[in-house]
């Protein structure tokens, strides 16, 4: 991969972080009053309502603000929470594990098997498993996932309880590691299939469309001539060949997929930074709502700028690119 | 046109607009209005469930005959008129025996409020605290009569809200799913088209701009429509419907903010292509002003584009309100179909297995996008056969 290439993307990513930074900034300032004054009791006397300003550094000037909230942002100080008057970031921190492995356990999965029908739908052109997974794809993209997921929850916690109804773990949790590891993934077992079962359909559509397309090309021709085995030109040169687009889609679907999150850990009651973020949010805790914000938005720019590496590392058209420049 | 009008979906369109926009003036009552007991099955659900029977008698009392399992709630209100000296006493017979709901003496007049779901009325029948006291109540089915003793004149009502009410029953607070469904249809279609409409204007803009001045405006807007989908929406909107306020035209214009990234890009391209053909040169040529190239030729050039874009923009900005809503950021007193979803799963509608209130307003945001979705890739291949074509 060429050097160049990497700097620019980096570049791009830290423009994308900057746009954040910036925005989260303005969110929390740009609201009638300030915000000390959404959360100080009017009846308070000036003098309390000054130093309660000086605090939390809203009586300096707003540039010099700036700085001071980048420097915070920077290093993860994000204050105390207006609810539990803890650190911000040591809760934050506590949830993010959750978030994350919902995350990228629904991304593989709904990735894996949507790449997988897609190329099945390819191969098997003009099949009823073709049509079913046409007809899958546009579908699944309509429903709100949430109403999904609250019919998962009513088939398969209340009407046939196999899996339970809310939660990261039981309560009390499970002493011993494996029963815990255990109560752990049955937890997570509907929200991850329920993510699965809303991105399969998207990945599947936009594989088979682009296997349709390669497997037109006249390499593919040239490597059935060669008598190449079946699965051999398909895996090997076809899907090989729109392995890239993959990635970038894999890139693009990064933002989504934490919308997707944030609303599922509503749903199932997750302790993630989803839930985090909309407790934050309804109680008008801004230090808190501002850092899973920024969490957040700061989750999807490393996983875009790792998908942009490992695209790099996969086209090698990019890789030509540099050495040529 | 016509061709338009015979299409499904556009009809289906034309008909939940006017359920929509119409049927709120045909359904008595405001949707926020208790009409049934709470969590009350659909009526067409289960034959045997009790339907609401409402009472009103004088004081012979009343005589009626039960054929259905228990109702939810036993409640009797109003006001019983006597002699001060003589003792009246309210008995509830029974197939399986009596209850003395209540004796009183010494007052002229009494006013009653009872509810079987009363601690105190059920302490005082002898009943138990836990559990309902209409099973005992309504033991089997069978003649019931309930009489006033000792009374000269009575008004009062003998009210059971049965366990099935209405066409899609009711929620926790005994409101009827079927008219606030009815109720979301409009908001939904509101939030979703006006959104779309100055998502669309803003897009049309900001493309305009950055594909016909080009140059650094052209380099910024296009950054930042490249950033802003690069940011995850749904917590950004979170913030700002906590920050800004949660009211309908609130919401409006925060789904607006965020979602003319993509009609922009599209916009862009369109005019790139055009700016460059003879016809605009030879506009150019003769001495046309930019303002008038652009609002009399590429504006009109745009409009497939755009019709497409809004049809296809609006399932996006329902979802996106059906998700804020369901987060309960909006406003509480507006009811649209994420609200009802947010209190049927706040408000414990899986411990009641309380279906009904799940399945109509998901499948109603379901088939609104769907039309429109539907709607938009038509306006797509007619308007502009190479759109349709292309597309895979």
């Amino acid at each position: 991969m060429s050097r160049s290439w990497l700097i620019r993307r980096i570049l791009s990513s830290l423009a994308v972080l900057a746009a954040v930074l910036v925005l989260n900034f303005l969110l929390f300032r740009i609201m009638p009053g300030d915000a000390v004054s959404t959360i100080i009791d009017p009846n308070f006397s000036p003098e309390a309502k000054a130093r309660l300003r000086e605090l939390y550094g809203l009586d300096k000037p707003m540039l010099e603000q700036f700085f001071i909230y980048i420097k915070q942002m920077l290093t993860f100080s994000f204050g105390l929470s207006f609810l539990s008057r803890k650190p911000v970031w040591d809760e934050l921190f506590s949830r993010l594990p959750s978030t994350l492995i919902l995350m990228s356990l629904s991304m593989i999965f709904s990735a894996a098997l949507g790449i997988w029908l897609g190329i099945k739908a390819a191969v098997k052109r003009g099949t009823l498993l073709e049509r079913a997974v046409l007809r899958l794809g546009a579908v699944t993209a309509s429903f709100p996932g949430f109403f999904v997921q609250l019919v998962l929850i009513m088939l398969f916690a209340r009407i046939f309880p196999i899996f339970p109804l809310r939660g990261t773990l039981s309560v009390p949790p499970p002493t011993g590691i494996f029963a815990y590891l255990c109560d752990y993934a049955m937890h997570m077992a509907l929200p991850v299939f329920s993510l699965t079962l809303m991105g399969f359909g998207g990945w599947a559509l936009f594989v088979r469309n682009m296997m349709v397309r390669a497997l037109s090309e006249d390499y593919i021709i040239m490597a059935r001539a060669r008598g190449l085995s079946e699965s051999r030109v398909i895996y090997g040169h076809a899907f090989r060949a729109i392995l890239p687009p993959i990635l970038t889609i894999l890139l693009m679907s990064v933002p989504g997929l934490v919308s997707g999150a944030v609303i599922t850990e509503t749903v199932f009651s997750l302790y993630g930074v989803g839930t985090f973020l909309l407790e934050a949010v309804s109680g008008h805790d801004y230090p808190s709502a501002g850092a899973a914000f920024y969490l957040l938005a700061l989750i999807t720019v490393v996983c875009n700028l790792l998908a942009d590496i490992v695209y790099g590392m996969v086209d090698p058209r990019v890789r030509i690119e540099g050495r040529n420049q | 046109m016509s061709g338009l009008l015979r299409r499904k979906s556009v009809i289906a369109f034309i008909m939940i607009c006017i359920v929509g926009f119409a049927g709120p003036a045909f359904i008595g009552g405001h949707p926020h209005d208790a009409v049934g007991a709470p969590f009350a099955r659909p009526i067409w659900w289960n034959a045997k469930l009790s339907s609401t029977v409402k009472i009103n008698l004088d004081e012979k009392g009343a005589k009626l005959e039960w054929t259905k399992l228990p109702p939810a709630i036993f409640s009797l209100t109003g006001e019983i008129k006597a002699d001060p000296n003589s003792a009246v006493s309210i008995i509830w017979r029974t197939p399986k025996g009596e209850y003395k709901l209540a004796g009183m003496t010494g007052r002229p007049s009494y006013w009653l409020n009872m509810d079987g779901r009363d601690m105190i009325f059920k302490q005082s029948l002898g009943l138990p605290l836990i559990g309902k006291s209409v099973e005992y109540l309504f033991p089997c089915t069978g003649k019931y009569s309930l009489s006033i003793d000792g009374a000269s004149a009575a008004d009062l009502t003998l009210s059971l809200p049965g366990a099935r009410h209405g066409l899609l029953g009711t929620d926790q607070r005994g409101r009827d799913v079927f008219t606030m469904f009815i109720y979301g249809i409009r908001t939904s279609l509101i939030v979703g088209i006006c959104a779309t409409i100055i998502a669309c204007v803003l897009g049309l803009g900001f493309g305009l701009a950055a594909g016909y001045v080009g140059g650094m405006t052209d380099a910024l807007i296009m950054r930042s429509v490249d950033i802003l989908l690069s940011i995850p929406t749904l917590p950004i909107l979170m913030v700002l419907a906590g920050i800004w306020g949660k009211g309908l035209w609130q919401l409006v214009l925060i789904l607006s903010i965020f979602s003319w990234m993509g009609t922009a890009r599209s916009v862009r391209s369109m005019v790139l292509t055009v700016r460059e053909s003879p016809w605009v040169e030879g506009l150019r040529a003769l001495g046309a002003k930019r303002g008038y190239i652009l609002w009399r030729h590429l504006v009109p050039e745009t409009a497939p584009i755009m019709l497409a874009n809004l049809a296809l923009g609006v399932p996006g900005a329902i979802l996106s309100e059906a998700g804020l809503a369901f987060l309960g950021l909006s406003d509480p007193r507006l009811i649209s179909w994420g609200r009802m979803l947010h209190e049927a799963h706040s408000f414990g509608a899986f411990t009641e297995g309380a279906w009904w209130l799940l399945l109509p307003p998901g499948i109603g945001v379901v088939a609104v996008c769907l039309i429109f979705m539907d709607i938009g890739r038509y306006l797509e291949e007619k308007i502009d056969p190479r759109l349709g074509g292309g597309r895979p």
